[in-house]
């Protein structure tokens, strides 16, 4: 069953077209990957999709929904969640508290009497997604103090608290060494198997060994859509995106 | 703890005046450091709501025979209502914007009751407010006209806003407000509607500063228009950065630390700015976290080892 599917979405800033009438489809529990030179346009999309800008042109439809043009604090309670390309924490509250406020907006956002630490159902859930993403240990440490690799794990962990159906990766192993690339592949494999992901990657051997399906980006427009094997072998994307090299 | 030094309080301070001048002045940063310290919005007219508060107490309690919880009721309700107007039209903008706007709508309100003399008492300020005694009707009734006894009426007012405020900045709702103030953003990719969040909280310390306005007015038995004045926002600004922006407890340290010296130093001299000024900079280069900031942290470190 498809979950999201954008119909001719555009954003134009000023004079430039930064995402050009673009048709995507992604089938649920699916987890699809978008490359592209940078300024292709991905990340302009995901900020549309997540109602973070709103489009020029186009419909975004998820879960049947028309969803184009909400605002985000809404999209996000439809169940779509982005883990950011630039870290995008809350710096000076602890790895916990970071967590916890993304999975108490599922629940009681206008509590203002009882205390916020005898939510146990919250904490539970907290502790839940932290363990996921390895961080159970680290729960008491500022976020601004966490080294960078675990910061991009919080990242997700803030996203996965919002208990999201779609979850947009804009490149989640940006500025990680190859081991720390390795760990957060494996992560990413692990919350795949119960909600359907968008995945933007610059790194070609992650996306090639972790999608099904491929859409590449250039200029705004989607310029092939395929398995890994179909991309490789693309002679448009290889000239735009591979540089002409065969992998 | 906090409980027993308030109580104590009157009796070792100087003078007992300045002990409930610094509880007002506490409830009134602490009022600030909602939207400041927790919201991260840099108000600069705080001025509006405390002076709103104060006016709307004192006007009532000339112009009717009303009981002094109807005049701390006007207070609360006239300030808060102007927080939410204000706060409405200022949060259309961020940063330096809003500030400056907050600082706008301050100085409007300022002229407003500087020229309304009918009703304000203009340049003098609002003279000869009575103050009605601490009564329930049909159960007691009590002067309140000794220090003492004063300071023990607004100490319960306080303390009542502190308990408030606590359990507000510890709920769910205080987690969220800690959120705008680190990442607004990312708080709106959470699914918080973050300009309503921030509008209450606007409302919400508007309210609590017009508590501080009323109790100040019943204090004094007069409202001066400086109370309105840019000058008083910088004040709340100072105490509360001076205290520690964030903690809870901070800004009502900031207002005593504050009200203390000002008192100590203008003793010696009518320039006492002159001497709280370097004061107040050296305290925001080497303790930007304030005095009660940094007791805490240094307390934190000592507790963890």
């Amino acid at each position: 069953m498809e979950i999201l599917r954008t119909e001719q979405l555009t954003k134009i800033f000023g004079g430039l077209t930064a995402v050009n009438r673009v048709d995507f489809v992604l089938e649920e529990r699916k987890l699809q990957s978008i490359i592209g030179p940078n300024g292709a346009g991905k990340s302009t999309f995901f900020k549309m999709i997540s109602g973070e800008f709103p489009p020029s042109g186009g419909k975004i439809w998820f879960r049947g929904e028309n969803i184009t043009g909400f605002p985000q604090h809404v999209v996000s309670h439809k169940g779509i969640a982005t883990s950011y390309q630039i870290t995008n924490i809350f710096p000076k509250l602890t790895t916990f508290e970071n967590v916890r406020i993304a999975v108490q907006s599922r629940k009681t956002s206008f509590n203002f009497w009882t205390r916020a630490d005898r939510h146990h159902d919250i904490n539970e859930k907290t502790m839940q997604i932290l363990e996921t993403v390895r961080l159970a240990e680290k729960k008491d440490v500022l976020a601004a103090n966490l080294p960078h690799g675990d910061q991009r794990h919080l990242e997700i962990g803030i996203a996965l608290g919002t208990n999201p159906v779609l979850l947009l990766l804009d490149e989640p192993t940006a500025g990680l060494n190859p081991v720390e690339t390795v760990e957060t592949m494996e992560l990413i494999k692990k919350i795949a198997q119960g909600l359907s992901i968008i995945l933007v990657e610059h790194k070609m051997k992650v996306i090639m060994n972790i999608s099904e399906i491929i859409t590449v980006f250039h200029e705004g427009q989607v310029i092939a859509i395929g398995n890994p094997e179909e991309i490789q072998e693309n002679e448009t994307v290889r000239k735009v995106y591979l540089g002409g090299k065969k992998k | 703890m906090i409980i027993l030094v308030l109580v104590i309080f009157p009796f070792v301070s100087p003078y007992q005046a300045l002990a409930t001048q610094i509880i007002i002045f506490g409830l009134l940063a602490l009022g600030y450091n909602i939207l400041y310290g927790y919201t991260g919005l840099l108000s600069f007219g705080h001025a509006a709501f405390f002076g709103l508060g104060a006016y709307a107490s004192g006007i009532i309690l000339v112009r009717t025979n009303c009981s002094i919880w109807a005049s701390i009721g006007a207070g609360l309700a006239v300030s808060a209502i102007g927080a939410f107007l204000i706060g409405f039209l200022c949060l259309r903008r961020r940063g330096i914007y809003f500030a400056l706007l907050t600082l706008a709508f301050a100085q409007m309100l300022y002229y407003i009751a500087y020229t309304w003399v009918s009703l304000t008492g203009g340049e003098p300020g609002l003279r000869n407010i009575p103050r009605p005694p601490f009564e329930l009707p049909g159960l007691f009734s009590i002067n309140i006209y000794t220090p003492t006894r004063f300071y023990f009426f607004v100490l319960a007012f306080v303390m009542a806003a502190l308990i408030i405020l606590k359990r507000i900045l510890e709920s769910p709702f205080g987690k969220v407000l800690q959120g705008i103030r680190e990442n607004e953003k990312r708080a709106r990719a959470c699914g918080y509607d973050t300009n309503r969040i921030k509008w209450l909280s606007f409302i919400l310390s508007g309210a609590f500063s017009g508590l501080a306005g009323a109790l100040h007015t019943l204090y004094l038995n007069f409202v001066g228009i400086e109370q309105l004045y840019w000058a008083t926002s910088g004040m709340i600004v100072m105490m509360t950065l001076l205290g520690g922006p964030g903690t809870f407890f901070g800004p009502f340290i900031g207002a005593g630390v504050f009200l203390y010296l000002e008192d100590i130093i203008s003793g010696f001299t009518k320039y006492w700015m002159i001497f709280l000024g370097p004061i107040f900079v050296l305290c925001v280069l080497f303790f930007p976290q304030g005095i009660w900031g940094t007791i805490k942290s240094f307390t934190d470190r000592f507790s963890r080892h």
